[in-house]
């Protein structure tokens, strides 16, 4: 039995125009959290977090009547964590989180509450869980360590070539869809901002192909809505230095599902 | 603005025949005839990289001039408006060209070698700039398949990850980070006119003091004057230079000579090294010699100018790039048609230079 809570601490966004994301619990809140207190200590989505809000605030400054805003909910994924309602309430208040719904969800029925509010790009630091929201539907992005460093002040999101050269690999129609609907969002929230200062950055890594490939990306990408900031073609070069110098907030490539390390 | 077309490049008697590469949506993998080996990306720790800047590469001087006027705005509308159009050949162009040209007869030589140039765009421009760039190096037919765009971003981190031999821009703040950070760097000039160089032998020059070796010796100079200098090498004679921010290059090129010599090609080896130094054979240049020697690296040409200007001998020489760390020479170089580049290393750039004594004296160090 899902219950929705509402956190009356924040202002609740527009249901038609917001861009919905759903963090997992086991995110926002880290593997500590299991002690017994009542207030958690901040997992490693925090740098998400507040950068998602730092969006928002920016949107906000320049059109305060701005309704296509990031809308995060706060999503339990098992029984255990279901029961802790309150103290997740409590600790969200506490730390201040800009997190405007709590999703209490079990195992069973969290991928159908992601359906239903119309999540479309669910957080979690569960490879299987990402696996299993993509195949419903739901685009996922995978938080873990790396994630902390991230900076606060602009979102990266990182391109892959996969995701659009083969958009199918792994993921479903549905999943397609709600992807490019996500990255047209994107990409209208980006071209809000001009080329400097701007709280979104886009960035294209392409591992493997040449430059031609790369060319079919940023034009894929182009014709989705979303204008690419920084293009790295590696023509084979490992990707871990690249990855560590960019720090994203998270990959999407495969159809929005794994952050590979 | 798909262009396919089948270029010839003749060398030692040997036809390659390569296709161009087409653009975008067709099948971007050059295809070949059997007998040349395919040509794919080498690996970044088995293969000199050689980073440019797309100023350097390209001509870009109009939108440049968009960008100072006009600002960020107009000049990326105006690249995207004119992403079909190519940009013209910049100072780095020819040597590019002349880089492909011995990786072709160094892969005729070793098929299965992966040690050969690897070029790498680093940019500071948006990707928005970026078809526009992938299009002309299709339509120019550089064999260039890895490039940094950073958007902005500093590209001294990119530089290090991939393990760059040399970088060359126009940006002088850049390329002083980079020779901080260890990596060989120079800012590269567009001459006024360019002489025409060889399209099939690679040709590099290189200034002596501040480098290839350190500027020890110009301190001494700057210091306390020329006699001094002439007193001090010849006391040294023996005791080697320390290395400057281009030797690591130098060697780098020795290696790949030596390969060549290894089959046999070592009187038309298709990579020459040039010594231009305002050093004079019979006082200083000794030290010069036996530096070199001593670190195991070879030069094919020493040229000890005793002071006189280098410009003429460059223009001699074509070679499709030359390094000095004083700007007096560079710009003498350009003025007489070489690519000429500046490495801004050593006590040169901290003190203004003493050109009144270069009037007087016969010889000066430069």
């Amino acid at each position: 039995m899902v219950s929705t809570v509402t956190n009356s601490d924040v202002k609740q966004k527009d249901v038609d125009q917001a861009v919905v994301v759903a963090v997992t619990f086991a995110a926002v809140f880290g593997p500590e959290a299991e002690d017994g207190s009542t207030v958690y200590r901040l997992g490693v989505a925090l740098p998400l977090l507040q950068v998602l809000q730092r969006v928002n605030e920016r949107l906000l400054e320049k059109n305060p009547a701005e309704h296509q805003l990031f809308d995060v909910i706060l999503i339990t994924t098992d029984s255990w964590q279901q029961q802790q309602n309150s103290s997740i309430i409590n600790s969200t208040r506490h730390h201040g989180l800009e997190i405007s719904r709590f999703c209490f969800s079990t195992e069973d029925n969290y991928i159908e509450s992601l359906v239903q509010n119309n999540v479309q790009l669910f957080f979690t630091t569960d490879g299987n869980e990402a696996l299993q929201a993509t195949h419903q539907g739901v685009p996922s992005a995978l938080l873990d360590k790396n994630s902390v460093s991230c900076p606060s002040e602009q979102l990266r999101v990182l391109f892959c070539e996969k995701a659009i050269i083969q958009p199918n690999m792994g993921s479903t129609e549905a999943s397609k869809k709600s992807a490019q609907n996500f990255l047209a969002h994107l990409g209208q929230m980006r071209q809000k901002f001009g080329v400097f200062d701007s709280p979104l950055c886009f960035t294209l890594v392409t591992s493997h192909g040449g430059k031609d490939s790369c060319c079919c990306a940023l034009k894929s990408l182009r014709s989705l809505g979303v204008s690419v900031d920084e293009a790295y073609c590696l023509g084979g070069a490992p990707r871990g230095p690249i990855l560590s110098l960019l720090r994203p907030h998270f990959l999407l490539s495969d159809g929005f599902s794994l952050l590979e390390g | 603005m798909s262009r396919s077309s089948i270029q010839t490049l003749t060398i030692s008697g040997q036809d390659v025949v390569k296709n161009g590469s087409q653009n975008s949506s067709e099948d971007a993998k050059a295809l070949l005839k059997p007998s040349t080996p395919s040509k794919k990306t080498p690996k970044p720790e088995n293969s000199i990289t050689i980073a440019v800047s797309s100023r350097v590469l390209f001509n870009m001087d109009k939108e440049q001039q968009i960008f100072e006027q006009q600002g960020m705005e107009e000049y990326i509308k105006y690249q995207v408006a004119h992403e079909t159009e190519p940009f013209s050949p910049g100072p780095a162009f020819s040597f590019v060209k002349a880089l492909e040209a011995v990786n072709t007869q160094l892969r005729d030589l070793y098929p299965e070698s992966e040690e050969l140039f690897d070029v790498v765009l680093i940019t500071n421009n948006h990707a928005y700039v970026g078809l526009r760039l992938i299009n002309t190096i299709n339509h120019h037919q550089l064999f260039i398949e890895r490039f940094c765009m950073t958007g902005g971003n500093s590209p001294i981190g990119y530089l290090k990850a991939y393990n760059t031999n040399l970088y060359l821009s126009s940006d002088p703040v850049k390329v002083h980070e980079a020779l901080e950070q260890g990596i060989a760097a120079a800012t590269m000039f567009t001459p006024e006119k360019m002489t025409e160089v060889s399209e099939t032998q690679l040709r590099v020059a290189f200034d002596g003091d501040a480098v290839l070796f350190s500027d020890e010796s110009e301190q001494i100079y700057k210091a306390h004057g020329l006699d001094k200098f002439f007193e001090h090498e010849k006391a040294h004679e023996n005791k080697p230079l320390d290395h400057g921010p281009l030797k690591g290059f130098l060697e780098v090129l020795g290696k790949l000579q030596k390969r060549f010599y290894a089959k046999g090609q070592r009187m038309d080896c298709p990579i020459r090294t040039y010594l231009v130094t305002a050093r004079s054979a019979a006082s200083s240049g000794a030290r010069a010699l036996k530096t070199l020697r001593s670190w195991g690296l070879e030069i094919d040409e020493a040229l000890f100018l005793a002071g006189a200007p280098k410009g003429p001998i460059l223009e001699k020489i074509r070679p499709h790039i030359f390094f000095d760390d004083q700007m007096f020479h560079v710009e003498g170089a350009a003025e007489m048609g070489t690519v000429a580049c500046h490495v801004p290393y050593g006590i040169a750039q901290r003190v203004p230079e003493r050109k009144g004594l270069k009037d007087k004296e016969i010889s000066s160090i430069k």
